[in-house]
């Protein structure tokens, strides 16, 4: 399994306390994608991946990434070998100069790419000799980025990596990552509450919302089989009970029923003609209206 | 390079209190010609209780140059500053950098918690260890400057004892800061005790095995003999709260 999942959970659980952060998670994340994780803030997005690099243990459940036992202190020891890592706040060590924690980051991994450090260090400007506290939010995230891309790692865990950004250094950050990912065959796992740019680079996604998955599948996936029906009837519109799969939700107002599906229109449409609709319109929708839709029938 | 991280998150703290403990020596050692001509005023100050019986004592003592640099420095400077520079080195740790967000990326390295926690004490413990040797040497090396000599042999088992009493409060505030998620409680708990044992010292009497006197090496300064009892229940008790440090940032979750 650890050649197809970079990383699974299963049912995996949470609780600092009382309160639950991960409440039952499922993922597979398939090995060589770019998988977009999203959720609102507190849907438990860090927490998940805290408990993937070892961070937090599990309350229950299991979580694994390359096959290996993500609670247990040895493998998560080679998870992080194998693993690069940018964090929210992307904070470092202030007290270090660039080029310190470039040498300092450099010595924990066999596979370190000099190569790869020369070229971003070039494209991102870096200050070599200027401390870590003096640095602007952007250059120290793209510091962040270039100590995790440089680490000739076989998964990237990007934990809100564009937040607090400017969209100029936003779009750049994004394009150095999807042109790393295209050269190197390395997996990401993004996680994000950035719809677009989930949906500018990724090609998996996963929805989670108060620690559970919500939506998961291949972006091209869901694009194709979520689907919003809208009908319209003469007055006002029926109470119906779909036996069709795959019916997340449905909203009544006024004359308008408004269905999103998440496997294609067809039957709906079928049970729908029985209601005698006086129109039927059927929209494929975007992500954000997937996230929105099925984060907010949560709520 | 955890070793490297570790010298330049204490460097500061480590440097300065070397180079108080090795002024506090030089002030020492060069003040005794001083000391020597005002020993004849002491017997003629009136001071009773512990104090007055402390000067006494004192007076006694500063007649001969080794119980001078025992009871007027080694007894003040390296035992008590020695004490508060072993807090100092072991407060914070990942805990406290967790409050800033730069623990999760030493979290992120392919390090397991146990190294992290076992570089960092032990780059505390090497300086500690640099801050009980170095100053101690001065006086030897110093000595013939004021007409006096005194043993290296002498200065290398005070060294021993203040760095192992010593480490007692070291591992006291690593294992405090693993428990408390800031630098300061750490800290200020380890010398509240310190101060606790200091003053329960004072009603005891000054007892042969207090935490204090081991530091002083006060029995190898009085009788030549090493008080081993108290030196390897100081290491118990630090190789006991630094595996408390161990369990303890083992199971946290950040």
């Amino acid at each position: 399994m650890s050649d197809l999942w970079a990383i699974e959970t299963a049912d995996l659980r949470k609780a600092y306390g009382p309160i639950e952060a991960v409440r039952g998670l499922n993922l597979q994340v398939p090995t060589g994608s770019i998988y977009g994780f999203l959720g609102r803030n507190g849907a438990g997005k860090t927490t998940t991946i805290k408990v993937l690099l070892g961070m937090a243990r599990p309350s229950a459940g299991r979580a694994t990434v390359f096959g290996l036992a993500a609670d247990a202190p040895q493998a998560s020891v080679d998870i992080r070998r194998r693993t690069g890592f940018v964090s929210e706040d992307k904070e470092l060590y202030d007290y270090m100069t660039v080029e310190q924690i470039i040498r300092f980051t450099a010595a924990f991994y066999p596979r370190w790419r000099a190569d790869l450090e020369q070229r971003y260090r070039k494209a991102f400007e870096l200050p070599l000799d200027r401390k870590v506290k003096a640095l602007s939010r952007g250059t120290r995230t793209k510091l962040a980025l270039l100590l995790t891309l440089c680490r000739g790692a076989e998964l990237l865990i990007l934990d809100e990596p564009t937040s607090g950004l400017d969209p100029a250094v936003t779009e750049e950050v994004l394009q150095a990552l999807v042109a790393h990912v295209a050269r190197e065959e390395t997996t990401v796992f993004l996680s994000s509450h950035q719809i677009a740019e989930v949906d500018q680079i990724a090609d998996h996604v996963a929805i989670i919302h108060r620690g559970q998955t919500v939506v998961t599948g291949a972006l091209d996936d869901l694009r194709e089989h979520f689907r919003r029906i809208q009908l319209v009837f003469d007055g006002d519109a029926p109470e119906p009970s779909f036996r069709a799969p795959g019916v997340e939700r449905v909203l009544r107002k006024g004359r308008v029923l408004t269905v999103l599906s998440s496997a294609g229109s067809k039957q709906i449409v079928d049970e729908a003609q029985a209601l005698r609709p006086v129109s039927v319109d059927v929209v494929p929708v975007t992500l954000k209206e997937i996230f929105l839709e099925t984060v907010a029938s949560e709520d | 390079m955890l070793w490297y991280k570790a010298w330049l998150e204490t460097r500061w703290q480590f440097l300065i209190g070397l180079a108080l403990l090795m002024l506090s020596a030089c002030g020492g050692v060069l003040a005794y010609p001083q000391v020597v001509k005002l020993l004849p005023l002491v017997p003629s100050a009136d001071v009773g209780g512990l104090i007055g019986q402390r000067i006494r004592e004192g007076a006694e003592l500063m007649r001969d140059y080794r119980g001078y640099v025992w009871s007027q420095w080694i007894r003040e400077g390296p035992t008590q500053m020695g004490t508060l520079l072993a807090a100092i080195l072991g407060s914070g740790g990942l805990l406290a950098q967790a409050s800033g967000g730069a623990a999760v990326f030493t979290l992120s390295l392919p390090a397991s918690r146990n190294r992290l926690l076992g570089v960092r004490a032990a780059t505390g413990l090497g300086e500690l260890f640099t801050i009980a040797v170095v100053p101690m040497l001065l006086v030897p090396m110093l000595s013939p400057a004021v007409g006096e000599s005194y043993g290296v042999g002498d200065a290398l088992v005070h060294a021993a004892c203040v760095f192992i009493a010593g480490a007692v409060f070291f591992s006291l505030a690593i294992l405090l800061s693993t428990v408390f998620g800031d630098l300061w409680r750490p800290l200020l708990i380890t010398c509240a005790v310190a101060v606790l044992v200091g003053l329960a010292d004072a009603a005891l009497g000054e007892p042969k095995y207090s935490l204090f006197s081991v530091m002083s090496g006060e029995s190898y300064f009085r009788a030549g003999a090493l008080p081993w009892g108290g030196l390897l229940a100081s290491v118990a008790l630090s190789a006991a709260m630094l595996y408390g440090a161990s369990v303890n940032i083992a199971r946290h979750d950040f």
